[in-house]
């Protein structure tokens, strides 16, 4: 029988979260004549399309209604209220971004801990299970008044709100992960003989990769809301948050609407750069044939297939 | 001891709560024969593999391997299941130097024997691709090659073609018999079809339920090698007679 009477199957679509990012490559089947165009067209165009179109709406519906200025302004208002004032703006954009980074940073790995010891010793999580839930049962805004008194007006406290908020979906969905992994595969790491740790990289890990990206991406689109939060209530001086509320009362609403989507231009970014590092990392999400390592099979390629016995 | 008895099962038995899973059963089973297991669902037959493969420690009784003691012990046979259990995230190359992976570093020689035996035995063009791309029947043997590169000289096999269809199924039987022929493994191998266990054994072992339990022990007269035609041969019908006399609860 010849294998290669046998075409192969196409590789199942992978259910994703959230923004569809790369997941029409993998719906070409091996060796399609599909250009990189139209995955790129489809992939980076028709979401970029989508945020146009929001735009075109918006500024239809301040046209349209005759909606003063103050109230709402235009998209383009908008965007010439934060190109006008950048110099002042970019350094509050890079603080707001160090905090979300940070932030994300310490909830991420402190949620895959958080989900690795909960998902191998059964006894700690019923313990903490219900003191998770709880900690994001409490109101964030009246974490941050106990947080200030604590740690003071520094980027700590921003950063513990923000891993407060992202390690609660990385630990469920981690958890939720490790323990779908098929035990039959953990069995027959067993009978090779493979101890715990190498089962628990090689398997565990990987097989938990999509729950361990849910939770990331997750986490990612609360990550700036978080540090927002935290700088309205912990800021002592200058801070995005802080430069919106002053725009806010000096009636100056096109830099309030500016700086949201300043908020939200650095929410999305970090977003897709979760996404980005996830198709990366799991190409066979969506490929059904490898790419050529670029590492690996260097000395063993010196030796021709079937020359060793 | 018999001699050149590769595995040896000293009254191994194993109880699950009120189940009698696998009553004391004593076996030997010789190097480089190939041994076919069959039974009902439920008489015991994946439970003596666990058994064998140390996943489960036997209640009573000893497994003995090439003169050790192996009882409740793993590392020491290759495994299969119906399940071909691929890691999607892995190509066939690295599915198949897996065990290599799970318990030391893959060498470059773990990788060339990979490419080797895909390529031997009609792979060579996948080596590359992931599971997800592969037919049932590729995936299976996939799996299969993973088992031989352990280099346990003892394969068990649990149903491997369980799941596959009729045509692929037939196509398998004589890839593996190919396979074993070339490698000179020892296989035991459980299965629900009494055709399958035939075809492709020197030996069958007919297990029965409650308690679980090995009834019937026969040496199978059909000689090697062995195609198409053997599933007609005058042999081959009175064994099967016999066997599905015993399965299906007929006296002899
Ligand atoms: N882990 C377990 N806990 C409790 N009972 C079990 C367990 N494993 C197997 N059993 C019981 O032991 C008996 C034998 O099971 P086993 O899986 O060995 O059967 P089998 O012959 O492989 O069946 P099948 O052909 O359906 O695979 C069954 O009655 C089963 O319910
Ligand atoms: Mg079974």
């Amino acid at each position: 029988m010849s294998a290669r009477s046998n075409p192969p199957s196409r590789p199942r679509p992978t259910k994703r979260f959230l923004f569809q990012v790369g997941s029409d490559a993998g719906r070409a089947p091996t060796g399609a004549k599909r250009g990189i165009g139209r995955t790129v067209a489809r992939n980076v165009g028709i979401p970029v399309l989508s945020l146009v179109l929001l735009m075109v709406l918006w500024q239809g519906i301040v046209v349209g209604f005759h909606i003063a200025p103050y109230i709402a302004p235009r998209p383009l208002q908008a965007f010439q209220a934060i190109t006008g004032d950048w110099s002042t703006l970019w350094p509050l954009v890079l603080g707001t971004i160090r905090e979300t980074v940070y932030g994300f940073a310490v909830g991420a790995l402190l949620g895959l801990f958080l989900g690795v010891i909960m998902a191998r010793v059964p006894f700690l999580q019923r313990m903490l299970y219900p003191v998770l839930v709880l900690s994001q049962a409490v109101p964030i805004i009246a974490l941050a008044a106990p947080l200030v008194l604590i740690l003071g007006f520094s980027v700590t406290p921003k950063v513990v709100i923000v891993a407060w908020i992202v390690f609660f979906p990385v630990t469920v969905n981690v958890l939720d992960g490790l323990s779908h992994v098929d035990q039959d595969l953990m069995n027959l790491a067993k009978v090779y003989g493979a101890p715990r740790w190498r089962a628990f990289l090689q398997i565990e890990i990987p097989a938990s990769a999509t729950s361990i990206f849910s939770g990331l991406k997750i986490g990612a689109t609360y990550a700036v809301t978080g540090a927002i939060i935290g700088e309205l209530a912990a800021s002592d001086g200058s801070s995005l948050a802080l430069y919106q509320e002053h725009a806010n009362s000096n009636l100056n609403t096109a830099a309030v609407y500016g700086t949201t989507m300043l908020m939200t231009a650095i929410g999305i970014s970090w977003f897709l750069l979760v996404v980005g590092t996830e198709v990366l990392l799991t190409p066979w999400q969506r490929r059904s044939v490898a790419r050529k390592p670029l590492f690996r099979h260097r000395q063993s390629a010196l030796t021709p297939v079937g020359a060793e016995n | 001891m018999i001699d050149n008895a590769l595995l040896e099962l000293r009254d191994v038995g194993k109880v699950f709560g009120d189940t009698v899973a696998l009553s004391p059963t004593t076996l030997n089973i010789k190097e480089g024969s190939f041994v076919a297991i069959v039974g009902p669902s439920g008489c015991g037959k994946s439970t003596l593999f666990n058994v064998i493969a140390g996943l489960l420690t036997p209640d009573s009784g000893d497994v003995v391997l090439a003169d050790q003691r192996v009882t409740g012990a793993t590392g020491h046979v290759g495994y299969m299941l119906q399940k071909d259990l691929l890691v999607p995230w892995r190509t066939v190359e690295d599915n198949i130097t897996m065990a290599a992976r799970l318990t030391r570093r893959v060498t470059a020689n773990d990788r060339s024997e990979a490419r080797r035996i895909a390529t031997q035995y009609g792979l060579g063009d996948f080596l590359r691709h992931y599971p997800s791309a592969l037919s049932g029947g590729m995936r299976q043997r996939v799996a299969f090659m993973r088992t031989l590169v352990t280099h346990q000289q003892l394969l068990l096999l649990d149903e491997p073609f369980g799941a596959l269809d009729a045509q692929t199924r037939l196509e398998m039987q004589q890839w593996l018999l190919q396979v074993w022929r070339d490698t000179g493994r020892t296989v035991l191998f459980i299965t629900h079809d009494v055709d399958e266990s035939i075809f492709l054994s020197d030996r069958i072992l007919v297990m029965s339920p409650r308690p679980g339990r090995i009834v019937a022990d026969f040496e199978n007269p059909l000689g090697r090698p062995r195609d198409i035609s053997t599933l007609t041969d005058p042999d081959f019908n009175e064994l099967k007679s016999r066997i599905m006399g015993l399965l299906h609860g007929k006296t002899q």
